[in-house]
């Protein structure tokens, strides 16, 4: 059977192989040796999957129809089950593979049926009795409802006894029009359900991609919506990277940020938790912030180079990671039982770089339209059935919105721009930044517009911002003015600074608060010591002071009487005792310490555990070693023997027709340093690659991997 | 971009520039659905709250409009999801009305089943509601129309009052048109009002709000009570109301600390009505004295809480609230939304201006430098010692004397919280002192003087300014204590200082003793009166001394 796959791959021209790899890269990495090792690629699940992913929802439901049609089945058969207009599909899926023609006839890889499931599109098995589909008619009552109920699938109905069922399943399953699976299962036949359905698979096919709707928006305004939201968003990030340079959170154990420093974050920012988490990852993406060795959650310098460029390259710098990343920040705060974490490690999934480019792709096609989002969800479930998830497609609308990539939910030109690698245009149309400020009598001061870096970076320094926007007002306070003092600035240094930029003159007022905290700053000194020396004769003092033996010491002269050190008190009498001093310990209260302090421990007592004595083991634990020890006699029984190396193909057909003799099998099985072992089983199934098995030396089901499988062959003891 | 005078800022702050070419314009259209915070020389600071957009929308604005005014002058984009915040807080405005049931009595009604729902399950409101008649109408306790109206508020769903009123007892009252007329945005205010049942009528200082009561009166012609701040104010109206209105002297009765009548039309004080005697407020009668059918409160921003308790029970009656400003300091601007009413009318600006415009008074802050005794006495004082030792000292006392000295020719009042300082000076510059015992007469006789100029400096307590208006003057000295709360103190330097008569700005000088709490204090005010417009400088006391 997979050898007609590979013939039909190989009757390929070189034309339509191309085609197969431009619809399916995934093939071509690695290349394929030869077409035998395409054809077992193209047809291993992975990369079905992958093509299937690649199906819009109208080509999936084609597949899905041919699957519940019988190998070889003619165009005809598909046509008739599903539409006249399914034969450019067709054309399709044999083009990507997942149908090959055999003759004039078509079959379906092994492994497509497998995706697609046992009962395709909700149709049960193939009966393999004759049906009289014409006696339904003369069905007793209740019949034909009772068969409804299973027509749309699950094609599956449970009794508690087949053989003591009422008498209307009692007639359906004599006229075949039901099958028991088991004594409690019942099952509708393919071709009753088929006729139930009037011959269609589906109830209705949608051939074409559903229309995204929407509200129509002016282009102008879309801009401007867009440009207010570029810029906020610059501001948010770097609003945060200052906020949490101010006061770090800490990062959580199992990784990423607390939830109650991001709803502090959220208040900072004013915005809700959901913005301010996919700020706060759009700069971790970026490098701007990082967890640091110590689990503190920094700025980078990244982020001091950041906020060098221009308001465009900075946006780009944010715009084009969220394109590509695969984390989803809207799931921060999801989850059943443990909420996600910002900058936690639960974010990633696949595919969603893929979507937002769909998303965008689909807004760039429907210009000045702000999509409903319902239609919008529907469309995308159409073009791509596996991939969409209406969660996911709100959520890159509202980042997208945050990003500025819309404006009032409409695609922006910088959006279109941005998708089209052309020239944004971000930073003709920001607002210019000003180099004034206005100061008002009320200490308040008004940055008419965004500042430029520098005088930004002062006036954050010397004043509280109060209110952010368009305009950043400012206010001068005490604390702000000491807080400049603190950063090294002067008295002067500030008023010149303000004189310097503001428009409007400085307002007196304001000059004497500066004044006045300037004269106050620095009056009181603090600083560390680790002991002193207090002597009430000076002149002591002042020999200890200039004591060449004492230099190693480090004392400083604080007040006449006074000297501090940096060493430890035990160091400082040890020094002095040696030059020939007398010194003597005084405790906080200045009283002698004359006999040595009695030390004792500063914290808690904590004794060692005791370790208990062995234990008897359990019963379970003597089980499974002696069934470990049987399982190991026995495969050293077949050791001598080599399992025969068998080629993958051969290895799959020589599994399936085992399974089906249920018989114990030995294999080997390379482990993943390539070293092989023979391992003892029964096998059970196939599925996705994998065999499953029970493996006699631990009595449980295992999975093996079918290309680690060297080769098969039955066991000594089935023989 | 449009380059305008707006900019709104994303914590829903609306910034002005008042210096440019289309500030005026602005200002007008933006004045109805944002309050005015602060308004320094240059960028006026106004405030897009939900209840200023619901007083918007009961005075007839809607959300498009203030979107338009928004984005036409804003000099920046605006952000797209403030301009949906203020379509989708406008729209929650009248969705829950209050309706009187011809069978059921009051009920609460919405076209909306889901906000009615909402709502119910609030815990504070399911006790006032009975039974839910269908969909859409749940019946209402009866005497639970104030207090669901708070409620309701409180959860974002501002309901629209339609159960309508009682006609009280009916009163002729008709304007008297002679020699003079009503202005017409008076008698568009007095009609908002009265069509809209209840609520408040903004009015800036001057604009004739005794006019707008008294036509709101007329509308009514029913018994009515009206709630003024202070004895003064009461005897204003009484002599508006007869000069504008026919009413007789024997139809208008006071009710205050000193007389207690009850005539048709009473006049009753805040402070009568919060008086309490063994815990007890003892002048509630009032309320049911006579059937009111129209109830007025003056200055509606400086209504004591506790009235609005007793407004709560008199849903019933009309209520009309005349101020001039919505801002209240104690933040119970909802109280004022939900029990008195929505604003029901502003008046265009245009007409204000033409009232011409007192210019705010000069204020200059004296730094005083206390000795090093006085330093170090301060310094070993006890916690709450300190601000009274600091603003009392020996210094304080000789620059305050110097000042008066220095405009002893002008109209001086120096005010103050501590009596014995006061008196000390009043011994000193051989003025007299006004305090809390002295007699209302001899206050009278007292202004009277200062009034006609025979008197060029008075000394007067705290306790003493807030019973009886004070006199104009063309230099206030404050040497401790605040005047009053911060809002109240800028209000009233406005209308205590007037221009003098060369055309220059009156002066309030307030003394603070350098490097000590009295600073600090004075640092909030300097705040305070700066946003309000005021001219603020600070001198050095020295400056004062050496000067002459």
């Amino acid at each position: 059977m997979s050898s007609s796959f590979a013939d039909s791959l190989r009757s390929r021209s070189d034309e339509e192989i191309a085609r197969l790899f431009q619809a399916r890269p995934d093939l071509l990495s690695p290349v394929p040796s030869d077409l035998s090792a395409l054809a077992a690629r193209a047809s291993s699940m992975p990369s079905i999957l992958r093509a299937r992913d690649t199906l819009n929802k109208f080509q999936f439901d084609l597949l899905t129809a041919a699957c519940s049609l019988q190998d070889p089945f003619t165009q005809l058969d598909l046509l008739r089950i599903t539409d006249k207009s399914a034969k450019s599909t067709l054309a399709l899926l044999i083009e990507r593979a997942l149908i090959y023609a055999d003759g004039e006839k078509f079959r379906i890889p092994t492994n497509v049926r497998t995706l697609i499931g046992e009962h395709p599109a909700g149709l049960g098995p193939h009966s393999t009795k004759k049906i009289n589909l014409a006696l339904l008619e003369e069905a007793p009552k209740g019949a034909i409802e009772l068969l409804n109920k299973m027509v749309w699938g699950p094609p599956r109905g449970q009794v508690a006894d087949v053989k003591k069922a009422n008498p209307t399943i009692t007639w359906l399953l004599e006229n075949n029009f039901l099958i028991a699976q088991d004594s409690q299962t019942l099952l509708l036949p393919r071709e009753v359900g088929m006729h139930l359905r009037g011959g269609k698979v589906f109830k209705e096919l949608i051939f074409e991609a559903p229309s995204v709707v929407g509200v129509t928006r002016k282009k102008k305004a879309v801009d401007l919506a867009a440009i207010a939201n570029i810029s906020t968003f610059i501001r948010w990030a770097e609003e945060l990277a200052h906020n949490w340079s101010d006061e770090p959170p800490s990062a959580l154990k199992s990784g990423g940020l607390g939830v109650r420093d991001l709803k502090r974050t959220s208040e900072h920012l004013g915005v809700d938790e959901t913005c301010a988490a996919f700020v706060a990852e759009i700069l971790y993406l970026g490098g701007l912030i990082v967890i640091d060795t110590d689990d503190q959650i920094l700025p980078t310098n990244a982020f001091d180079l950041w906020l060098t460029k221009s308001a465009e390259d900075r946006w780009h710098a944010l715009v084009t990671l969220w394109l590509e990343t695969s984390r989803v920040a809207g799931l921060i705060g999801k989850g059943d039982n443990k909420s996600v974490a910002a900058l936690g490690p639960e974010l990633d999934r696949s595919g969603i770089s893929a979507l937002k480019k769909s998303v965008l792709a689909l807004l760039i096609a429907t210009p000045e339209i702000d999509p409903e989002l319902g239609s919008l969800q529907e469309r995308l479930k159409f073009d791509m059935p596996t991939r969409a998830n209406n969660d996911y497609v709100s959520w890159i609308l509202r980042e997208a919105e945050w990003l500025g990539i819309t404006g009032q939910g409409a695609i922006s030109s910088f959006g279109i721009a941005l998708m089209n690698d052309a020239d944004l245009g971000v930073e003709a149309a920001l607002p210019k930044p000003v180099d004034h400020i206005l100061i008002q009598a009320d200490n308040s001061a008004i940055a008419p517009g965004p500042l430029t870096l520098e005088i930004a970076n002062e006036m954050g320094t010397i004043a509280d911002i109060e209110s952010r926007g368009g305009a950043t007002v400012y206010r001068f306070t005490e604390g702000s003015i000491r807080r400049a003092l603190d950063h090294g600035k002067t008295g002067d240094g500030i008023k010149d600074f303000l004189k310097r930029t503001s428009k409007t003159p400085v307002p007196q007022p304001l000059e004497y608060l500066i004044n006045d905290v300037a004269k106050r700053h620095g009056r009181l000194r603090v600083g560390h010591a680790s002991s002193y020396i207090r002597c009430e004769d000076e002149g002591l003092i002042q020999q200890i002071t200039h004591d060449k033996n004492l230099e190693d010491l480090r004392l400083r002269k604080l007040a006449p009487q006074v000297l501090i050190s940096d060493v430890e008190i035990n160091e400082l009498i040890a020094g002095l005792r040696e030059a020939g001093y007398l010194p003597a310990v005084e405790n906080a209260t200045g009283i002698l310490i004359s006999a040595p302090e009695v030390r004792r421990a500063k914290s808690r007592p904590r004794p060692p555990r005791v370790l208990s004595e062995n234990s008897t083991p359990s019963e379970t634990l003597i089980s499974s070693a002696v069934r470990a020890l049987r399982a190991g006699e026995k495969a050293s029984a077949h050791k001598p023997r080599e399992v025969p190396r068998t080629t993958a193909n051969e290895t799959l057909d020589l599994l399936n027709q085992y399974i089906q003799e249920q018989t114990s099998l030995t294999i080997g099985y390379a482990d993943s340093n390539g070293g092989v072992s023979n391992r003892l089983i029964d096998p059970l199934s196939i599925s996705l690659g994998t065999l499953i098995a029970r493996d006699h030396a631990t009595g449980e089901i295992a999975q093996f991997r079918i290309p680690r499988i060297t080769g098969v062959s039955q066991a000594e003891s089935a023989k | 971009m449009t380059d305008g005078p707006l900019i709104v800022q994303s914590d829903k702050t609306i910034l002005l520039d008042v210096d440019h070419i289309l500030a005026d314009e602005c200002r007008r259209l933006i004045a109805a659905f944002a309050e005015l915070e602060k308004s320094p020389e240059h960028i006026h600071t106004y405030r897009l709250t939900p209840l200023g957009l619901w007083n918007a929308r009961a005075a007839g604005h809607d959300a498009e409009h203030v979107i338009d005014v928004l984005l036409k002058y804003s000099r920046f984009a605006v952000p797209h999801s403030l301009l949906v915040d203020i379509a989708e807080t406008m729209s929650r405005y009248g969705r829950l009305r209050l309706e009187a049931h011809p069978v059921h009595g009051l009920t609460l009604v919405s076209h909306d089943p889901a906000v009615l729902r909402e709502v119910t399950r609030g815990k504070k409101i399911a006790p006032m509601l009975g039974l839910q008649i269908d969909d859409e109408t749940i019946i209402v306790h009866p005497g639970q129309r104030g207090f669901l109206k708070q409620a309701l508020l409180k959860l974002g769903w501002p309901a629209e009052d339609f159960a309508g009123y009682v006609d009280g007892e009916a009163h002729e009252i008709s304007l008297n048109q002679d020699g003079w007329t009503i202005r017409k945005y008076q008698e568009l205010a007095a009609e908002g009002f009265w069509h809209g049942g209840s609520g408040v009528v903004v009015l800036p200082c001057g604009a004739g709000k005794t006019i707008v009561g008294a036509a709101a009166m007329a509308h009514a012609k029913a018994t009515t009570l009206i709630l003024v701040t202070n004895t003064v104010a009461a005897r204003q109206w009484r002599d508006e109301l007869l000069k504008r209105t026919s009413l007789h002297e024997d139809e208008i009765g006071e009710y205050s600390g000193s007389k207690k009548e009850i005539r048709p039309v009473t006049i009753a004080t805040y402070q009568v009505l919060t008086t309490r005697k063994k815990g007890v407020y003892a002048h509630l009668d009032l309320f049911d004295a006579i059937d009111w059918g129209l109830i007025i409160y003056d200055e509606v921003h400086l209504l004591p809480a506790p009235v609005f308790r007793f407004t709560a029970d008199i849903q019933s009656r009309r209520r009309l609230g005349l101020t001039a400003t919505l801002v209240r300091e104690d933040g119970m601007e909802g109280e004022v939304f939900s029990l008195i009413g929505p604003k029901r009318y502003d008046v265009p600006w245009k007409e204000i201006e033409q009232q011409g415009y007192i210019a705010p008074a000069d204020c200059v802050e004296v730094r005083i430098t206390l000795t090093d005794a006085e330093r170090m006495h301060y310094a070993t004082a006890e916690q709450e010692d300190r601000y009274r030792f600091c603003s009392t000292t020996e210094t304080k006392r000789k620059v305050a004397i110097a000042l008066a000295e220095k405009h002893k020719d002008e109209q001086v009042l120096i005010i103050g919280q501590y009596i014995d300082q006061l008196d000390a000076l009043g011994e000193e510059l051989g003025v007299p002192v006004i305090k809390g015992e002295t007699p209302i007469k001899e206050r009278e006789e007292l202004f009277n003087l200062y009034r006609a100029g025979e008197i060029k400096c008075l000394v007067v307590s705290k306790v003493a300014n807030f019973s009886i208006d004070l006199p104009d003057a063309t230099i206030a000295i404050q040497v401790s204590g605040t005047f009053g709360s911060r809002q109240e103190e800028a209000q009233r330097l406005g209308r205590v200082l007037r221009p003098k008569s060369d055309g220059r700005s009156a002066r309030f000088y307030s003394l603070v003793a350098r490097d000590t709490v009295d600073q600090d204090f004075a640092q909030n005010r300097q705040r305070f009166l700066a946003e309000q417009g005021y001219a603020y400088r600070i001198i050095d006391a020295d400056d004062v001394l050496t000067s002459d």
